[in-house]
């Protein structure tokens, strides 16, 4: 049956008369383009500001360890959840946590799904992640998520600390798109671009942060 | 939800009445312009970028069968199962049979046009599957039983002490506030538990990729994320129009997109799925059906001028700009799209005959057309259905026209072909007409054209026609000439 419908609603459709379309305008470059290193960082920072995300610069991986202790100390962390991803494994964060007497779970320590979600849900004070890419046009970061990047991670916990190596810095997001579905036999289940903190302005207009996914998120840059 | 597109004017007449929601209506739009106004601007050009996306909508719309099968093809290699449906019945009947199949007591859902159009959550109900909208806005309608007051704020004209009110009555909020900001978070919390267990979830699409098989949704709060992330069943329902080229021309839309409903850069999440879950990874779908709907689309596709509502992205800016809509709100039009959006889909998808008023309620003043990000030429869409109905045409489902109003064009046309009765009509009809002026004006008139005057006034007719006037003054001026 499902054949069917699917033909019948095509077979209608190319019935149609057909219609010209009209040419695409050329579009000059988006301005990121002609930006070098560092006033693409520093117009991903201004971004990042204007949409309340906290941002830390660190020269390395171990200043970013540092700056993650004082966020640690500031939000109170006890207990995180992080994931698997090259970035955040550079960190070695169960040796960071040991030493800062700090839990770290990730995705894999849990079964099934229904434990990962109670741990997600109601134990993480937050949740690590690193970044696939991120985009200086806006305040954007960019996840891959596969087996080493779960979804929940950086949606769930009320905070979100996303480590951005700067040279995952691109322009715009065309250059995001082409690396991650230039081969369309190897797009990922699902990507996702974050830009700041869960929001809303559903009861009369009034926005505020932390709708549903995080109230705060926290870019700690590296290099 | 009763579909209530035929009581226009009496809904509207209520609306007007409501002092609190016309001061609200005062001062959202001026803001939401401003905001609109300074998203487009960090654009390099933005009457170029919205040309654009008038080009890459139409080109979408010239191609739409060839571009669905390639969606399709795409989608079905990346694991997702593609189901299509005729209309509401065929798409709510699947959901239902899924959820009943899978033994599912409760479903969490982000904020879909299309499944608001089909009334799903009703069928869901019926079969004793709780459904809980996430987005919201669309958890404050939803709980309201209210139809959106504005595509993008659903519930954002509703008073804060409603809200209250709502709140402690259905999720038990336990310290009353007037705070927007506190009730939202006990909107979060309740709705949370729901992600938290929930089974499977079901979304819309905001535009669904031919070259790669990958469905986009565009939101800020997170809610359609925790709904494709947290359950293992994911069902995304998307009206056929929204397929779109390529991934670059997606990005594109969403630039524009989301300047033109919130003057945002980009909305805080952008998910793209390319399929469900891969066996290694602990969340995201295991199933993740995509439900193609038709419900009446290819029947608009068959007209090309009427074709051009497909090319709506639902970004909702039309509805503030709407002189119209800025008076009287998003109710009044009786369903689920509502302005100029709804003004130029709903006659389209019911019928020219049950929305009669609807292609009729606008001043044809444009600024619809001027803020519309896809070029969609709504005006002149209000004509064209205008002159389909009074043409009678069998397949807009047009409304037989008053006896009398056909009797009296049938001879306004004789009449207006015909020179001489015409001219001798219109020094006739002079003094009849003129015999209610006043200073020039006339502002009403007794018989069938009584209604015309309500809201409008003619200036009064000249004494003496052009024809006329012209003879004289050649009169007077070859006397001139004489006697020089
Ligand atoms: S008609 Fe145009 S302006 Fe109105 S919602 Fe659709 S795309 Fe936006």
């Amino acid at each position: 049956m499902e054949q069917s419908v699917r033909d019948e609603i095509l077979t209608k459709l190319k019935a149609a008369p057909k219609a010209a379309f009209p040419a695409r305008p050329h579009l000059p470059p988006y301005k990121t383009l002609s930006m070098d290193r560092e006033q693409l960082i520093a117009e991903f920072i201004t971004r990042l500001t204007e949409e309340a995300v906290v941002v830390h610069r660190a020269k390395d991986f171990p200043e970013a360890l540092e700056k993650l202790t004082v966020v640690a100390l500031e939000e109170g962390l006890k207990k995180v959840m992080a994931t698997a991803d090259d970035v955040v494994l550079r960190l070695d964060l169960p040796a960071w946590g040991k030493k800062n007497d700090i839990q770290i779970m990730t995705p894999r320590d849990f079964p099934d799904r229904e434990s990962y979600r109670d741990a997600v849900f109601d134990q993480a004070q937050a949740g690590i992640t690193g970044v696939d890419f991120a985009v200086a046009e806006s305040a954007t970061i960019g996840l891959i998520h596969n087996q080493d990047q779960a979804r929940l991670v950086s949606l769930a916990p009320i905070l979100h600390i996303a480590i951005v190596p700067v040279d995952r810095l691109v322009p715009v997001y065309e250059q995001v798109i082409e690396k991650v579905f230039g081969n369309k036999k190897q797009c990922p289940s699902q990507f996702v671009f974050i830009s700041g903190p869960s929001m809303t302005g559903d009861i009369q207009g009034v926005l505020f942060k932390g709708m549903h996914g995080p109230r705060k998120v926290i870019v700690i840059l590296v290099g | 939800m009763e579909i209530k597109t035929e009581q226009f004017t009496e809904l509207a007449k209520k609306e007007l009445k409501n002092d609190r929601q016309r001061l609200f209506l005062k001062l959202i739009p001026p803001v939401m312009r401003m905001k609109r106004e300074a998203g487009f601007s960090t654009l390099p050009d933005a009457p170029a970028a919205m040309a654009c996306g008038a080009a890459i909508r139409a080109e979408a719309m010239a191609r739409l069968p060839e571009l669905l099968e390639e969606f399709e093809k795409n989608a079905t290699a990346n694991g997702m199962k593609v189901v299509w449906a005729r209309d509401d019945k065929e798409a709510n009947e699947f959901i239902r049979n899924l959820a009943k199949e899978k033994g599912i007591q409760y479903v969490t859902k982000g904020k879909s046009m299309v499944t608001e159009e089909t009334a799903l959550n009703e069928v869901l109900e019926e079969q004793g599957i709780e459904v809980w909208e996430t987005d919201l806005g669309e958890f404050i309608a939803q709980q309201l039983h209210r139809t959106p007051f504005h595509i993008v704020g659903p519930a954002i004209n509703v008073p804060v002490e409603e809200v209250r009110d709502l709140f402690i009555e259905k999720i038990g909020l336990k310290e009353p506030t007037l705070d927007p900001v506190k009730l939202g978070y006990a909107a979060r919390l309740f709705l949370r538990d729901k992600f938290h267990h929930v089974k499977m979830g079901i979304t819309g699409v905001n535009m669904a990729v031919a070259e790669t098989g990958t469905i986009i949704n565009v939101e800020n709060e997170g809610n359609i994320r925790f709904t494709k992330a947290s359950p293992p069943i994911q069902v995304s329902v998307m009206s056929l129009e929204k397929v779109i080229p390529t991934m670059k021309d997606a990005l594109h839309m969403v630039r524009l997109l989301c300047r033109s409903c919130t003057g945002q850069r980009l909305s805080v999440y952008v998910s793209m799925d390319s399929g469900p879950k891969k066996k290694d990874e602990i969340d995201g779908p295991e199933e993740l059906y995509i439900v193609i709907v038709d419900n009446g689309r290819s029947k608009i596709y068959q007209d090309v001028k009427a074709r051009e509502v497909l090319r709506c992205i639902r970004c909702g800016a039309c509805l503030a700009g709407c002189p119209v809509w800025r008076q009287i709100g998003g109710y009044a039009y009786g369903w689920a799209y509502s302005g100029p959006m709804g003004q130029v889909l709903n006659p389209m998808l019911l019928g020219l005959d049950k929305t009669q008023e609807l292609y009729r309620a606008s001043t044809l003043c444009g600024a619809c057309k001027s803020i519309c990000p896809v070029g969609i030429d709504h005006p002149s869409l209000f004509l064209y259905y205008r002159s389909k109905d009074v043409l009678e045409d069998p397949n807009f489902k047009s409304k037989e026209r008053p006896w009398a109003e056909r009797q009296f064009f049938r001879i306004w046309s004789f009449a207006a072909s015909t020179p001489w009765l015409w001219n001798l009509g219109v020094r006739m009809a002079r003094p009849f007409i003129n015999k209610d002026a006043r200073d020039g004006i006339i502002s009403k008139a007794i018989g069938p054209s009584e209604g015309w005057f309500r809201n409008r006034d003619l200036p009064s007719m000249a004494g003496f026609t052009f024809h006329d006037r012209w003879k004289k003054i050649q009169n007077t001026e070859s006397r001139g000439q004489k006697s020089e």
